[in-house]
């Protein structure tokens, strides 16, 4: 820029300095179109004879003149011109080329755009951010979106070819999968929003028609663990086909459709599917279609709820089914341990199929705590198996596999709503074991024992514990009075007293029965040793929970040691002086009441193998009228014979209403104990109140009846603990 | 591409020779990266065969000598008789203003600050607020107008509210400034606006409605948090007084936070927003209020979660009052300065307990009776705080908040206002508006 004429003024310089800039109109129009064509050279191809920075310098040429705006206007008519023409030749393109064309014009555009941008960059630096223009980069792939995704021509074949493609490869053809990634690449190049609506909207519309169809097939002709194979597939597939060509936001959408059509329209059907749903994967241990249905239905909402509502419905009906069958309740053992097998099979499936997931086993909770106490002997059958387990189960099993068997029982111990009937029966129970030193490991019961400890608590067990306590402490006692008094007794029968305290055994006052001399003189020396050594005691025999070891010569000469109960053995020794006795006679010795006698006489008689005595008339049961003799022809191949005595080893029903009504008993002060905790606390409540939170602190026990509870409340009013409000009749008042 | 990888510039007739490693410093985004790109040099790589690639470019030697040297070494010297606006330019042309900017100073130390430039003000008035923005340049409010620079420090179109008093003006990024404005009788003109700092345009007019009716208000102070909220304060005409909380990406209105009794919110001083507590810090100060009242507001739970105020505990004017309040980085006290420059601490993670004043007061209170003064402001940055008092600010650094710097010039009468953004600090002066500028020097070369 030269200066003008020599000046005469200095502040005139300035002003034609100023002028000068501003001519030359001419100049815009020139550098604009060498700019323009520059971007045509560039478009065809032919850009190796440009010079970048001419073309440089000539648009900051113009955006620093102030022609910023007419270099972006040229631009973008330009390269809208340019889009058009590519339009139709992407048009013009045949068939399966289609695609080929669009993606190499992409290429190509892209490639130019990078070019120019490099020319207008300057532009794109200054004027564009201060005239709020879009950026050159944008704005190419604005026309591009513009004039040809979004042109009427090429837009629904576009759309169309890909959903074609698309649906070719889930029936099974092969596509250029490349080409469809750069397609699909394009879209989100232009924009996410491009992605979305132009494509992705369509492509899940077109893609829930197509799996609402096929998932009609299907569950028309599949059962339910094909369909579930089927549906696994599609799922994975689709999958696939988003990490291969699509964007990976897409994934989501896709497979919820899938979900939706294959899964979550046709859960209920399938749950129930005739001969495979549900239920028949659960009944044959089907883990591999139980898992997928699990792995899938959980993928929709509802899913998993539906699953696990079937599975609970199925539970409680086997369960009942198999609490209320009369066949079972005839072997408590075999009872217990289909149980068992019930709750380990349940559990390998939630484990294995289900993930261990804790709604799961929640549901398999509730159903076993449903069913077993819809049956009211299960607490008695529990300990009964326990008995069972801890008598002779157990002979040969490690300890570990001792443990393991007494965890399952208390899983089923936990579920019951009466424990304290548990309790009941297991004191029964263990008493019979120890007593008869039936008890097979002591190491296995006393772990037992923690276990409950654990679950219910000191009080519990504490009885439980006392009983071991008194065994020791009577071996320790018949070992001093033996060590003390021996010579004193001489070649006497052996004694061996269990000395049991008061409360702790479940023992029911019997009248003694009268013992043989050589037997009483034995006692009454120990009962002066025993009374000698504690003060204040009180001894009383049990002779109904004895057992003895005698010895019997037969007529050929022939030994046995016959091991009887005490019972059993007070009948034996009067035939020492007698050949036949009569049942009255008999009764009258020794004084062992009617239906003891019986049993005992039953099984000294009657039991094939071990009929030491024998009975006339000869029959199955025992009257009044039987005259019992020696039996002299008794032969065994043992030396050792245990006559056992006939006993139920299940309660019989009288028993059973027995132990039920002294359980009730027992239950009374402890309701009436919570009765008062709370009254003394709360000092006035209501009704319902009480009865809530009495049931709530005896829950661990026992499920207290609200009938009960309002008995136990009017039998505490009528000895004057608690009173009614006066004015409002549902309050109770403690009386201090 | 030249063999070897030479290239040889011819600028303006003189001739440079570099690699292109050299150049690859200055990035495929700048003229240079552009002309070495292939796709500019498909023919003239094959026939020059083994030669060394000659550019012309038809642009000053001086400076493209400065601006090869950066490349080179990634520091600027500028000749002395080079002037500076000629090299922004140069640089501007081969797009390199970012290296230039990158290099022209040094990370941000309170401790290590140099006078750079004074900017005189010509607006009428005292100013309201200085503003640094996140790249360097700043923006001075001044009654109805807001004045801005780059961080060349030349001035842009000013943002033009009509006349409407300026209350707060915040940067939400490089290019866009978040406009408070007062409310005029009669007129529906305060509130809040986005507007362009390049360009100084309207972008955004943040609405308030109360009940879904559109009200008019006052905008006071403002603040945004990391995600995409804005606050506000807001005094509307019929007491719908509280925090205002807009959607940075849509500009719609998210929520409101009608103001509590005992806690004033819609005449806040200073809002800020507490990243790690998750909550924003609402100050409302003397002279503004007579009683001081700092809080914390969660937006979940809608509720105050801390607060303090001296609500009864002044009885004369002579006692301590809270003037300017911050919170400080680790957000576990808030920073408080009160008439006599006094600093103190309240705690944020304990109940309204009292504010520790410490002890430095009356040894630094160097007031001039009759001179006119100015409101003391607080700063933090980088674990430094910064106090204004009178003509200087002072810096104190470590955990125990010790004075280490004091930034004083001659000129300008007491400092108003202060900002520090961009790794420069600005201070407002009181008279003439005139603003200095402090940056860190580039770090010694040893």
């Amino acid at each position: 820029m030269s200066g003008g004429g020599p000046p005469r003024k200095r502040n005139f310089k300035i002003e034609a300095f100023k002028n000068r800039v501003e001519l030359d109109p001419k100049y815009a129009e020139r550098t604009w179109k060498v700019l323009e064509h520059a971007i045509h050279e560039i478009y065809n191809h032919n850009a190796s004879g440009l010079s970048f920075e001419e073309l440089y310098r000539s648009a900051y040429n113009m955006v620093l003149h102030k022609y910023g705006e007419k270099l972006y206007d040229g631009l973008q008519s330009t390269m809208t011109w340019r889009l058009k023409e590519i339009s139709k030749s992407i048009e013009a393109a045949q068939g399966g080329l289609f695609l080929e064309e669009l993606n190499a014009k992409w290429m190509d555009h892209n490639k130019a755009l990078q070019m120019i941008r490099d020319i207008l960059m300057y532009m794109d630096r200054t004027y564009v951010p201060t005239s709020h223009r879009t950026p050159v980069h944008e704005l190419g792939l604005n026309l591009w979106r513009d004039h040809i995704i979004r042109s009427p021509m090429i837009h629904s074949r576009l759309v169309n070819t890909l959903l074609d493609l698309i649906k070719g490869e889930r029936m099974g053809e092969v596509i250029n999968r490349g080409l469809m990634r750069s397609i699909t690449k394009m879209l989100m190049d232009l924009g996410p929003a491009v992605y979305q609506d132009d494509f992705e909207k369509l492509f899940l519309d077109v893609s829930a028609s197509f799996y609402s169809v096929e998932s009609q097939e299907f569950i028309e002709c599949c059962d339910c663990g094909n369909y579930l194979k089927k549906a696994e597939r599609r799922l994975n597939e689709e999958m696939e086909r988003v990490s291969h060509y699509l964007d990976a936001g897409s994934e989501a959408k896709i497979t919820s459709v899938v979900e939706k059509e294959m899964i979550a329209n046709h859960m209920h059907r399938l749950v129930h599917m005739e001969n495979s749903g549900l239920v028949n994967m659960l009944v044959d241990d089907r883990y591999e279609d139980l898992g997928r249905m699990y792995s899938l239905f959980r993928r929709v909402p509802d899913g998993l709820s539906t699953i696990r509502d079937v599975m609970t419905s199925y539970l409680r009906e086997t369960g009942k089914q198999l609490v209320m069958d009369p066949e079972s309740l005839k072997d408590p053992v075999e009872f217990v341990q289909r149980l068992l097998n019930e709750k380990d099979k349940h559990d390998k499936i939630i484990s294995v199929a289900f993930g261990n997931d804790k709604t799961f086993q929640n549901a398999l909770n509730s159903s076993f705590e449903y069913f077993i106490n819809l049956n009211n002997r299960s607490p008695e059958f529990i300990s009964l198996y326990v008995d069972d387990k801890l008598r002779k189960g157990l002979k040969g099993a490690t300890e570990e596999d001792v443990e393991v068997i007494m965890d399952k029982v208390m899983m089923l111990f936990r579920y019951l709503q009466e424990k304290d009937v548990f309790e009941k029966y297991y004191k029964q129970h263990l008493a019979k074991r120890l007593l008869s030193g039936k008890t097979v490991s002591d190491d296995a019961e006393r772990s037992m024992i923690v276990k409950l400890k654990t679950e219910c608590g000191y009080q519990f067990t504490s009885k439980l514990e006392g009983m071991f306590t008194d065994m020791k402490t009577s071996q320790d006692t018949m070992q001093d009075f033996y060590a003390k008094k021996s010579e004193e007794l001489g070649d006497g029968p052996t004694l061996d007293v269990h000395i049991l305290t008061t409360g702790s055994w479940p023992t029911q006052p019997s009248p003694p029965c009268n013992l043989p001399t050589e037997i009483l003189t034995v006692c009454e020396k120990f009962r002066a040793y025993y009374l000698g050594t504690h003060n204040g005691r009180r001894l009383t025999w049990q002779t109904n929970m004895g057992t003895a070891d005698i010895k019997a010569t037969f007529g050929k000469g022939q030994k046995h040691e016959l091991n009887v109960s005490t019972y059993q053995m007070c009948v034996l020794m009067l035939f020492n002086n007698a050949d036949g006795l009569t049942y009255k006679d008999i009764e009258r010795d020794t004084e062992i009441p009617a239906s003891d006698l019986k049993r005992c006489l039953q099984s000294l008689a009657c039991v094939k193998g071990k009929n030491v005595l024998r009975k006339e008339p000869m029959s199955k049961d025992i009257s009044e009228d039987d005259t019992f003799y020696f039996n002299d022809k008794f032969t065994s191949k043992l030396v050792k014979v245990k006559i056992g005595t006939v006993v139920a080893q299940k309660e019989s029903e009288p028993e059973k209403q027995e132990t039920r009504q002294r359980v009730e008993e027992d239950r009374k002060p402890q309701i009436e104990a919570a009765i008062v905790r709370i009254m003394k606390s709360r000092r006035v409540l209501d009704h319902n109140s009480i009865v809530a939170e009495v049931t709530k602190q005896l829950q661990a026990r026992f499920l207290p009846n609200p009938v009960v509870i309002k008995k136990r409340i009017e039998s505490l009013i009528e000895r004057e603990f608690l009173e009614r409000d006066k004015v409002d009749r549902k309050l109770y008042r403690y009386l201090a | 591409m030249a063999a070897g990888g030479r290239v040889r510039f011819n600028v303006g007739g003189q001739v440079f020779e570099t690699t292109t490693t050299t150049l690859a410093n200055a990035g495929r985004d700048s003229m240079l990266g552009a002309l070495l790109d292939s796709s500019w040099n498909v023919s003239s790589s094959s026939p020059s065969g083994g030669g060394v690639a000659e550019y012309f470019i038809d642009r000053n030697p001086a400076c493209f000598a400065v601006l090869l040297d950066l490349l080179r070494t990634g520091s600027l010297h500028v000749p002395p008789h080079l002037p500076e606006k000629l090299l922004y330019c140069e640089a501007l042309y081969y797009g390199l203003l970012d290296h230039v900017r990158a290099a022209r100073w040094g990370a941000f130390d309170g401790d290590r600050l140099r006078h750079a430039a004074s900017v005189p003000g010509r607006a009428p008035g005292d100013g309201t607020a200085i503003r640094a923005a996140p790249d360097g340049g700043c923006c001075v409010a001044h009654g109805g107008a807001v004045r801005v620079y780059n961080w060349m420090l030349d001035e842009r179109r000013p943002v033009s509210l009509d006349h409407s008093q300026v209350n707060d003006a915040v940067y939400l990024d490089a290019a866009t400034l978040l406009i408070a404005a007062r409310e005029r009788l009669g007129k529906r003109d305060g509130g809040m606006a986005a507007f362009s700092a390049a360009s100084g345009d309207l972008c955004h007019r943040f609405r308030v409605a109360h009940d879904r009716q559109v009200k008019s208000f006052t905008a006071g102070a403002l603040a945004f948090d990391q995600d995409s909220r804005i606050f506000a304060s807001c005094k509307g005409r019929l007491n719908e007084y509280g925090i205002g909380v807009w959607d940075r990406v849509t500009g719609e209105q998210a929520d409101f936070f009608y103001e509590q009794p005992g806690c004033a919110l819609g005449d806040a001083d200073k809002l800020q927003w507490l990243d790690a507590t998750n909550a924003l810090m609402v100050a409302t100060l003397f002279p503004k209020a007579d009683n001081c009242f700092i809080g914390l507001l969660d937006f979940r739970a809608k509720n105050v979660v801390w607060s303090w105020s001296d609500a009864g505990a002044a009885a004369s004017l002579d006692d301590k009052r809270v003037l300017h309040a911050i919170a400080m980085e680790d957000e576990r006290s808030v920073c408080v300065i009160n008439q006599y420059d006094d600093l103190g601490f309240l705690d944020l993670r304990s109940g309204a307990g009292g504010v520790r004043w410490s002890s430095r007061s009356k040894l630094m209170n160097r007031k001039v009776p009759g001179e006119e003064s100015c409101y003391p402001k607080l700063a933090t940055h980088g674990g430094q705080l910064f106090s204004s008092m009178n003509d200087s600010i002072s810096v104190f650094s470590g955990p125990e908040y010790v004075l280490t710097s004091t930034l004083r010039r001659s000129h300008g009468g007491a400092i108003c206002d202060f900002s520090i953004g961009g790794d420069r600090l600005f201070a407002l002066h009181n008279e003439e508006n005139v603003f200095d500028v402090w940056e860190t020097p580039p770090p010694p070369i040893i």
